[in-house]
Parts: structure tokens; C-alpha cells; sequence
């Protein structure tokens, strides 16, 4: 069974060195955990970046005949966003200007690495 | 003869559409002169908010169907989504796919989109928009309704 309170420890402890949140997506772009800066537009913000993520995912499939969509960045003015696959959901980073696109990248990948095999177990079970 | 009855500051119409075909292929060419500067890269596509290509840059090699608007649209779309993230407007967006990745730029109403093999340099598809800027402005100017 998923311990929601263990999964917002874990994904809180990305929450480091100017990475602000950290959330945690269902297929249906629903939030499944949400750790950090700004819970009270955790809704709105799931939203948008599960959305962001399908468009480029189904596109992805038709123009370039991609299997998997690996990882998608968002550079904004005051920000970045980096979101990947971890089992069946998306793992999404929310960050500061000050973090660099490959320190985001290495941090959204070890924790991907970490929760994909309970993650897995959750999905299957 | 046209030009006769326009006031002196007022070019005729042949002059700017020529001015224009000739920004048009200068563009073309800078563009066309970047696509070997980083391994990897397959094209630089510039677009409108529609997907509607303004200007080619590619390699033999770069999949066609990358290049039709319902791809190239994508971007505007989830530009303007996650430009309501609360972190500004968004600026460039990077999508790894397992054997292409796709940069593409916000320069609204035009679109750069960058398409390169998975294993080019990231860092230096998003230093070209250092090189874009000055000759996207121009671009920019000639395309938005004043």
C-alpha cells in the first residue's frame, strides 16, 4: 500500500538548494502527492504541467514516432520546471532561476530511480 | 508610375515586398550557416503561433513529419499554460523524446523550434538563442500588426 506520509518525506528531501517543489501526478493528471512551496496552487499547477506533458507525449508519438517522452524542461522568467516518467505517473520539480537545467535533470532522475521500483509494486499490486 | 502619388517617407509596395525577399534569404542563410555549429542538430524551423512554417533550416535527415503545424503548434499552447505556472513567462522549452530531443524558443507570435539527434549538446541549442536574437527581431517586426 502507498504511505502517503512516507511519499511527501521522500519527495520533500529533493526540496533542497533552490528546488521548491516537488510533486507527484497520476496518468489522469490528478496530484497524488505534493511536497514544498505553494500547496494552495498545487491544483492549478498539476494541471498545467500534466497537461503540458500529455501535448508533448501524444505529439511526440505521431511526429517523431518517439516510445517514450524522457524528460520535459520549462525555462521561465523567474523559474524552471522539469518533469519526467517515474512507473506510471509523472514526477515534476519546481525550481529557481538559480538552479542549473543539469543539476534539475540529475535530481529529478535520482529520485525517479528511487521511486520507480515501490512505485512499480504500488502500480501492480 | 505608383511611387509618383506617395509621399516622399512612404516606400511603394514593390519596394518593401522586395526589401522583404531579400531579409527573407539573408535570414534563410544565417540560419542555414548555424546548423553545423552543434553536432546533432536537424533543423531550425521558425514559425508562427499556427504551426505555419516562416523559415527552414534542416537536414536531409530530419523526419518530415516533425515539420507539419500540428507538431510545431504544440508549443504556443503550453507557452501560454505554463507561462500561468506563477514562475513568468515562459522562455524555451526543452522535450527529450528516447531518439530526438526539441528545443523551442518563445519569440511570440514567432516560434524557434530546434530539432536534434538525443545525444546533442542541450546547453548549446539553448546558447543559439544569443545568435537568434538579433535577427528574430527584425523577423518579428515584419510579421506582428502593428
Amino acid at each position: 500500500m502507498l504511505k502517503p506520509r512516507a511519499l511527501t518525506q521522500v519527495l520533500h528531501q529533493a526540496n533542497t538548494g533552490g528546488v521548491r517543489s516537488t510533486i507527484l501526478l497520476n496518468n489522469e493528471g490528478s496530484l497524488v502527492s505534493f511536497a514544498g512551496n505553494g500547496d494552495k496552487e498545487s491544483k492549478v499547477t498539476s494541471a498545467i504541467t500534466s497537461n503540458v506533458w500529455f501535448a508533448y507525449e501524444k505529439h511526440g508519438k505521431n511526429a517523431l514516432s518517439a516510445e517514450e517522452t524522457k524528460l520535459i524542461f520549462l525555462d521561465c522568467e523567474n523559474g524552471r520546471v522539469a518533469m519526467t516518467r517515474v512507473a506510471s505517473m509523472i514526477l515534476c520539480m519546481f525550481a529557481d532561476k538559480s538552479v542549473g537545467m543539469g543539476l534539475l535533470k540529475a535530481k529529478l532522475q535520482a529520485l525517479s530511480r528511487y521511486l520507480d521500483e515501490p512505485l512499480q509494486q504500488v502500480a501492480s499490486g | 508610375c505608383r511611387s509618383s502619388f506617395l509621399p516622399s517617407r512612404v516606400l511603394p509596395f514593390e519596394v518593401v515586398l522586395l526589401r522583404f525577399v531579400a531579409m527573407a534569404d539573408e535570414l534563410e542563410d544565417f540560419v542555414r550557416k548555424l546548423l553545423p555549429t552543434v553536432d546533432g542538430l536537424e533543423a531550425i524551423l521558425i514559425t508562427d503561433r499556427d504551426g505555419v512554417i516562416v523559415l527552414k533550416a534542416s537536414t536531409p535527415s530530419m523526419p518530415e513529419a516533425a515539420a507539419r503545424p500540428n507538431f510545431l503548434a504544440t508549443y504556443p499552447i503550453s507557452c501560454e499554460q505554463a507561462s500561468k505556472l506563477g514562475l513568468g513567462t515562459n522562455q524555451n522549452l526543452v522535450c527529450m523524446y528516447d531518439n530526438y530531443q526539441v528545443v523551442q524558443m518563445n519569440y511570440l507570435p514567432l516560434v524557434v523550434t530546434l530539432l536534434a539527434r538525443e545525444d546533442a549538446n542541450t546547453g548549446l541549442l539553448l546558447g543559439l538563442r544569443a545568435s537568434l536574437d538579433s535577427c528574430l527581431e527584425e523577423l518579428k517586426q515584419a510579421v506582428e500588426v502593428p
